[in-house]
């Protein structure tokens, strides 16, 4: 067995890191060359010299910290070469742009899944099987607790949670990117018919996604001094970072509710002060995360992201790989 | 009429915030259901019954050994969760793919009436194996519902009050007729719902039953501005509120929590029973030093309160005495309009009656509060400050001229308990807390200092806001020494002001000491661990007391 150094990807300070190409995947403070799997800003930082990241996730991350950044952009499957490693990015299907990230050396095979999920979203590419040698993966939702529902049945609560309330203005809490932007797609296929609005920031994104070729239904970008009737049985979406603090004095009437994996249990469902919660998620559930190990073929997994004792543990006692620890 | 339509019912409580959704939703659900569903909704709402047919771990054992699943895994799951029933519910949506079977359409009445308490008379493989066909028959939607009345812990943030707003408002009856109704046992069936939205009041029906109870608030400040002698004075005992009833020559014990525990103070049913009178007293149910005519501790009753039909030698370890401080009714005539002075008046009246001319001596076991009169609201204080001596947690303060309406009606009645007791203490060890607090550590152990140790005293885990234990949840994983199980030790840094209402001396506790409920009060930061009490302090405040 190799010792942690010899390993092509091994953390640093915290950050995954390979150090044959002398570059960093999602760095958390600034380095020379970073590899960003997605446009979340959990897994950007300012001050890189240089980016590397798919066309998609460039254009977005320009839409949201301006164009004073230099990206470096590949096609999903196109292979680059850093110092002798071949590296390539594709889909994982968590947002528009979002890639696993492929380093080949040696004929040793590495994968980086990045935020991944394997369930249907019509807003960006479908998560794409990729056989490795060794896998580091993300495990958010890494318990088997965690079943995500299909996403037609959680837009069809949503539809039916706003048109049971027509005198109230039903808030609907997401992340602005990606999750705001599957919401509408699934939404609009469903019974409510009534108005949309969407907070700045989720406009923002919505354009994006619009100029990057994918259908998002038009929304009403939300004004302060909208009149309180005019919203009345109408859905509004905005970034959760608003729930708390008085935005919310500037409507009346309303009936509040959060879209996040975490909603499926009953006790964070209470304590998160929603009236409502919508378990619906862009990570892999519990078995997404089980299918993506066993279809990759690794020998070897890492996991990362979330508390990753359990899923290991069941591992070790289920299957023959091997599932190694980073240490930090 | 199925168990999904209670299902969807719950959904619809548990996630909603106004009490307006609520009574609505409620009343939506009686509209459009069976009498007899209808009925033990009501029932399982009021939380009349917790009876637990299986365990939370008989459960998980069973699910692990069903499904191959191995038992670490599910505690790790309710580690995150904190509900033996959810944890399994969840669990439950990865099996669903395995279901072939038909899906069962069960009512409440069925599921609840037979199904479910038919569960005890099979032998362990076959009640196994009912469970098993539940969970495999049942639609998805139904089995938190069904695991948790299986487990026992079916609850809903739906109070009686709720319930019977939405019956009134339902049936467009008075909800103190309808409260009235709601009282005491409830059994589920077509009948006792037919009796509960039945648009004809009947007086008869409602003989055993006792009155809604009136209920003291906080005390205000604006009292202090009235003249203190529009207002009776009483000690605040600290025991049992109880309706002692007796109707048509029978004789009914009524706790605040609508049960009848006739049967676990038969002396007081016997005594009080040969009493000519008809009546409904309102007072209190404690254990009696006799000797030195003081209450006792609460926890000398709490070794009554669940027992059913006592030994002679536990009456006579822990004897009881009822101490009324109202009367309701009497031979017949509701006198609860009538002003509380003039109300006193009777009780004292029918009190010295019955003394005088009964055979067997009832002073032995039922006695009148005795008032206090104190001069001015500084003389109050006085009073207030000495309750402690006598056992009881501080005044009750009455307006003379109120009538006996029933909750916690504002402006009549109010508690003036005596100020708390405080001690700082170090923080030492930690535990996840469950139900709403999962996931987080929200169970705290308090230490005070003897010598150089830290010596842990007591456990509190409430006090502190949300945003508090999401601060101290981080600290806490920082900071922590050692792991056990689900327990953590912490490095001593954390000061808290730990308030609680007695102290008393425990040979069970290395301390030595114990206390009557422990909460935080304040989370000392401005505090070094050196700061915090000893226990030499907590022996002091003892002494004081005593």
């Amino acid at each position: 067995m190799k010792t942690k150094q010899e390993y092509l990807i091994r953390y640093k300070d915290g950050n995954l890191y390979c150090e044959l190409a002398d570059i960093w995947i999602d760095p958390s403070k600034p380095v020379k060359k970073a590899l960003i799997t997605h446009a979340h800003f959990d897994h950007f930082t300012f001050g890189c010299e240089e980016y590397i990241s798919t066309k998609e996730t460039a254009i977005l991350l320009k839409e949201r910290v301006g164009d004073n950044i230099k990206i470096k952009t590949f096609e999903y499957g196109e292979e680059f070469k850093i110092n002798g490693i071949n590296i390539s990015f594709h889909p994982s299907g968590h947002i528009l742009g979002s890639s696993q990230i492929r380093f080949i050396f040696a004929e040793e095979k590495w994968l980086i899944s990045g935020d991944f999920k394997l369930q249907k979203d019509e807003t960006c590419k479908q998560y794409e099987i990729v056989k490795t040698d060794y896998l580091i993966s993300e495990c958010t939702f890494g318990l088997p607790i965690f079943k995500w529902d299909e996403s037609k049945k959680i837009a069809n609560d949503i539809s039916k949670w706003i048109t049971n309330s027509p005198e109230k203005t039903s808030l609907l809490f997401c992340y602005s990117l990606g999750k705001a932007q599957r919401l509408l797609n699934e939404i609009s296929q469903t019974n409510f018919k009534g108005n949309i609005y969407s907070h700045g920031s989720i406009h923002k994104m919505n354009n994006s996604y619009k100029k990057l070729g994918i259908d998002i239904k038009d929304t009403i970008k939300i004004e302060n001094k909208k009149k309180i009737d005019e919203l009345k049985g109408s859905l509004i979406l905005l970034p959760p970072s608003l729930s708390k603090g008085s935005y919310l004095k500037n409507f009346k009437n309303i009936q509040t509710a959060f879209a996040s994996g975490w909603m499926s249990i009953r006790a964070l469902r209470k304590r998160s002060g929603y009236d409502k919660g919508f378990p619906i998620s862009d990570h892999a559930d519990w078995d997404g995360i089980l299918e993506v190990v066993k279809k990759s073929e690794a020998k070897n997994v890492f996991f990362h992201h979330g508390d990753s004792q359990a899923l290991t543990k069941f591992l070790v006692e289920k299957d023959s790989i091997n599932v190694l620890f980073f240490g930090k | 009429m199925s168990l999904k339509n209670f299902s969807e019912l719950f959904v619809d409580l548990d996630s909603s915030n106004s009490t307006h959704n609520k009574i609505e939703v409620l009343k939506n659900y009686f509209l459009s259901n069976d009498p007899i569903d209808n009925s033990w909704a009501i029932y399982l709402l009021t939380g009349k019954s917790n009876r637990r047919f299986i365990s939370g771990r008989y459960l998980k054992n069973l699910f692990s050994q069903i499904y191959k699943y191995p038992e670490w895994l599910i505690d790790t799951c309710y580690l995150k969760v904190g509900d033996s029933a959810e944890v399994i519910t969840l669990l439950l949506k990865n099996k669903s793919t395995s279901r072939k079977k038909k899906l069962s359409n069960i009512s409440l009445n069925e599921l609840l009436s037979k199904t479910i308490p038919d569960l005890s008379k099979l032998n362990e493989e076959e009640k196994n194996f009912k469970i098993k066909n539940m969970w495999e028959t049942l639609p998805e939607d139904n089995h938190l519902i069904f695991n948790k009345i299986l487990t026992g812990t079916f609850r809903v943030g739906v109070s009686i009050g709720l319930i019977t707003k939405s019956i009134s408002k339902l049936i467009n009856i008075d909800e103190e007729i309808i409260s009235h109704r709601l009282m005491g046992n409830f059994e589920p069936s077509i009948d006792s719902y037919k009796f509960l939205v039945n648009k004809n009041i009947n007086l008869q029906e409602l003989n055993s039953k006792p009155f809604p109870f009136l209920l003291a608030n906080t005390i205000e400040d604006k009292i202090f501005k009235h003249s203190i002698n529009d207002f009776q004075f009483e000690w605040k005992y600290d025991g049992i509120r109880m309706q002692l009833i007796k109707r048509s020559g029978n004789f009914s014990l009524w706790t605040r929590g609508q049960e009848l525990v006739n049967e676990s103070f038969p002396e007081l049913v016997e005594k009080m029973s040969h009493i000519k009178d008809d009546f409904v007293l309102d007072g209190e149910l404690l254990v009696w030093n006799f000797k030195e005519q003081i209450a006792c501790d609460f926890s000398l009753l709490q070794k009554r309160i669940n027992r059913k039909s006592p030994t002679r030698s536990i009456q006579i370890k822990y004897p009881i005495i009822f101490i009324a401080y109202d009367i309701l009714e009497i031979n017949g005539r509701d006198i609860r309009e009538v002003k509380l002075e003039n109300r006193r008046i009777e009780l004292e009246k029918y009190f010295s009656k019955w003394q005088n001319k009964t055979d067997n001596n009832i002073s032995e076991i039922f006695k009148i509060c005795d008032l206090i009169f104190p001069k001015d609201w500084p003389d109050a204080l006085i009073y207030r400050e000495k309750s402690r001596e006598n056992n009881t947690e501080g005044l009750i303060i009455k307006t003379k001229t109120s009538i006996y309406s029933s909750g916690r009606k504002k402006g009549i009645w109010w508690k003036y308990k005596v100020d708390p007791m405080q001690l700082d203490a170090v923080l030492i060890y930690a535990k996840g807390g469950s139900g709403k607090r999962a996931g987080l550590y929200t169970d705290y152990s308090f230490a005070l200092w003897k010598d150089q140790e830290l010596i842990k005293f007591a456990s509190a885990y409430s006090g502190l806001t949300n945003i508090e234990i999401k601060e101290l949840d981080k600290w806490i994983r920082k900071n922590t020494i050692e792991k056990f199980g689900p327990v953590r030790s912490l490095r001593p840094e954390m000061v808290f002001e730990i308030s609680f209402e007695k102290i008393q001396i425990s040979k069970r506790h290395k301390s030595g000491i114990a206390v009557r409920f422990p909460r935080i009060t304040k989370w000392r930061k401005d505090k070094k661990i050196n700061d915090a009490d000893s226990l030499e302090n907590a022996y002091e405040l003892m002494k004081k007391i005593l």
